[in-house]
């Protein structure tokens, strides 16, 4: 069984606090409780080994105890939140869902069997060779949504060795892979996950309060978000010792923020992708964007700039998609970035760069320059075609207060033109009418 | 919507003739003469760089819909194609806007 191990463990910690979800604690030895039971429910709602089956929650005691009974139970397990809510059902059609047990905000539960026969040939593999499963969604940000199928056993491997105990904030949800990582880390070392009723900054900081958590796993939106709301002016956060940021470029002007408002805070850059799990990382300096990744089971290689992956705990395949890994199983991530020694700094996605008459642009250097102005929450850079230069820069700006357009064009062009090449300066400007982040916190570079 | 109004010449002109005076002013270029209708907007002659000349057109586009309530796409293939550059100077690009708002109001 792929996680007896965790089990194991967990029932050696049966008095810590697993979870923290909407204010009540429940123990680790609850926690083992539950799955034991579920057993027993998923056998009378006739779940067996290799079936694929749709979870619906977030990190509930009720969710994650049956998370861990379907991984025991070598099934193959879809987890979706109310954030892909629009993409339910094609989600659940692309995984070949048997079965879809749906949590409500009381952490009761109800299952829907669909009449489904498994047909993909990375499932039935799968299947044949008795592992669990489980499928993740890319957010398709420039995209349609591809389904990453992994074998859950490797994802799981690294997670054996011995690593630090600390009360964490669940912020990425159960469908992304950070979630998961998040999830199994703190599980696995008899950490403490405590899990925000929103992920509004003021509750985050609230939570943070309440349950002194060290560590919080987050994205340069969320902070920036944060930032701007000063929420962590109104909360005492000295409990927190280290933040992660990951799933997109932090802009430089960003970083150096979040360093400033949090004093002694350890801030470490984290990088991976749902196709290949999380790999190690660590930052140069806190205020460095400079990082080494990789780790136990992870090889890296540059190739034109772009980053490469070799991962031991890879997905098998999408379930939608053609294979993108090569005969010797690299990974390009499409990931842009610079080399210096043994550290990388991620420059931005290589189908985000702007071509503005031969010359590159990376959207993330062009919005930390806006976000230094005053007056100014959030910037969005994107390529729009031009015939004149292919590309052009364009910027979509929110305001923290009312501004007349021309005012703000003056400002900044002035801004740009004295911190950014003028091929790099925003041509095109407009206010945009609401937040540009999607569900995930992650920036939308839509035009 | 409202019917865009008939385009008129020296409005334009002068729409064009502030816009390039706002460049002008944001990229620190000096001109020995103010902008007029034969002042260039590229080539060896004009003060404008290409980048400087697609900002002003975007810069163009963005007022044309903003006064005349019509989306206008000034740098198109078509525009690129002309025998006589409509980019060349003021005055021929004051010509082609209001071709094409002349255009946009028989459509």
């Amino acid at each position: 069984m792929a996680i007896e191990w965790l089990l194991e463990r967990m029932e050696q910690a049966r008095d810590a606090t697993a979870i923290v979800w909407h204010g009540v604690s429940v123990r680790y030895g609850e926690l083992v409780d539950r799955v034991a039971q579920w057993l027993t429910e998923l056998d009378d709602a006739g779940v067996a080994a290799g079936q694929v089956i749709g979870i619906e929650g977030d990190y509930s005691p009720g969710a994650i105890s049956l998370l861990l009974a379907l991984i025991a139970r070598n099934t193959i397990v879809v987890p979706l939140t109310a954030s892909v809510a629009v993409h339910r059902d094609e989600f659940l059609t692309i995984a070949e869902a048997q079965a879809v047990i749906r949590f409500d905000d009381n952490d009761g539960w109800h299952i829907d069997r669909r009449d489904v026969t498994i047909s993909h040939e990375l499932t039935r593999a799968l299947i044949a060779q008795g592992h669990p499963g489980l499928v993740l969604f890319s957010s398709g940000s420039t995209g349609k949504s591809k389904a990453a199928l992994h074998d859950f056993a490797p994802l799981l491997e690294k997670f054996k060795v011995v690593r630090h105990r600390q009360v964490t904030l669940t912020f990425l949800l159960l469908d992304h892979i950070g979630g998961i990582n998040t999830l199994f880390y703190t599980l696995s070392n008899g950490g403490t996950a405590v899990v925000a009723r929103t992920r509004d900054p003021d509750e985050v900081c609230a939570a943070i309060e309440r349950h002194r958590v060290e560590l919080l796993p987050t994205s340069p939106t969320f902070l920036n978000l944060i930032l701007m709301s000063e929420a962590h002016r109104r909360y005492d956060l000295s409990s927190l010792k280290l933040i992660t940021y990951g799933t997109e470029v932090m802009p430089q002007a960003t970083l150096q923020r979040v360093c400033e408002a949090f004093p002694g805070v350890r801030l470490q850059q984290t990088y991976g992708l749902s196709e290949l799990g999380i790999l190690r990382s660590k930052s140069r300096e806190d205020g460095s964007l400079w990082v080494k990744i990789g780790g136990e089971g992870f090889e890296t290689r540059i190739v034109d700039g772009v980053l490469h992956v070799r991962a031991k705990s890879a997905m098998l395949g999408y379930l939608n998609a053609p294979s993108p890994f090569d005969a010797e199983g690299w990974m390009n991530t499409q990931d842009m970035v610079e080399v210096d020694g043994e550290y990388i700094r991620i420059l931005g996605r290589r189908s985000e760069i702007i071509n503005v008459g031969g010359q590159k642009v990376y959207p993330a250097e062009v919005e930390s320059v806006l976000l230094q102005l005053p007056n100014v929450r959030d910037a969005t850079v994107y390529g729009e075609a031009n015939p004149i230069t292919g590309q052009i820069v364009a910027a979509r700006m929110n305001l923290v207060e009312p501004e007349d357009l021309d005012s703000l064009k003056k400002r900044v062009r002035a801004w740009c033109r004295d911190h950014l090449a003028s091929f790099k300066v925003p041509v095109k400007i407009t206010i945009a009418d609401g937040d540009q982040f999607s569900s995930r916190f992650k920036k939308m570079r839509r035009s | 919507m409202t019917s865009p109004k008939t385009a008129n010449r020296e409005a334009i002109v002068a729409m064009v003739i502030n816009s390039l005076n706002d460049l002008y002013a944001q990229n620190g270029i000096t001109s020995d003469d103010a902008p007029g209708e034969s002042t260039y907007l590229v080539g060896r002659r004009a003060a404008l760089d290409s980048l400087g000349l697609v900002t002003l057109i975007v810069e163009l586009e963005q007022k044309i819909e903003e006064e005349f309530d019509v989306a206008l796409t000034l740098a198109s293939e078509r525009a690129m194609s002309q025998k006589n550059s409509p980019f060349l100077t003021v005055g021929a690009l004051a010509d082609y806007i209001c071709t094409l708002l002349d255009e946009q109001r028989q459509a």
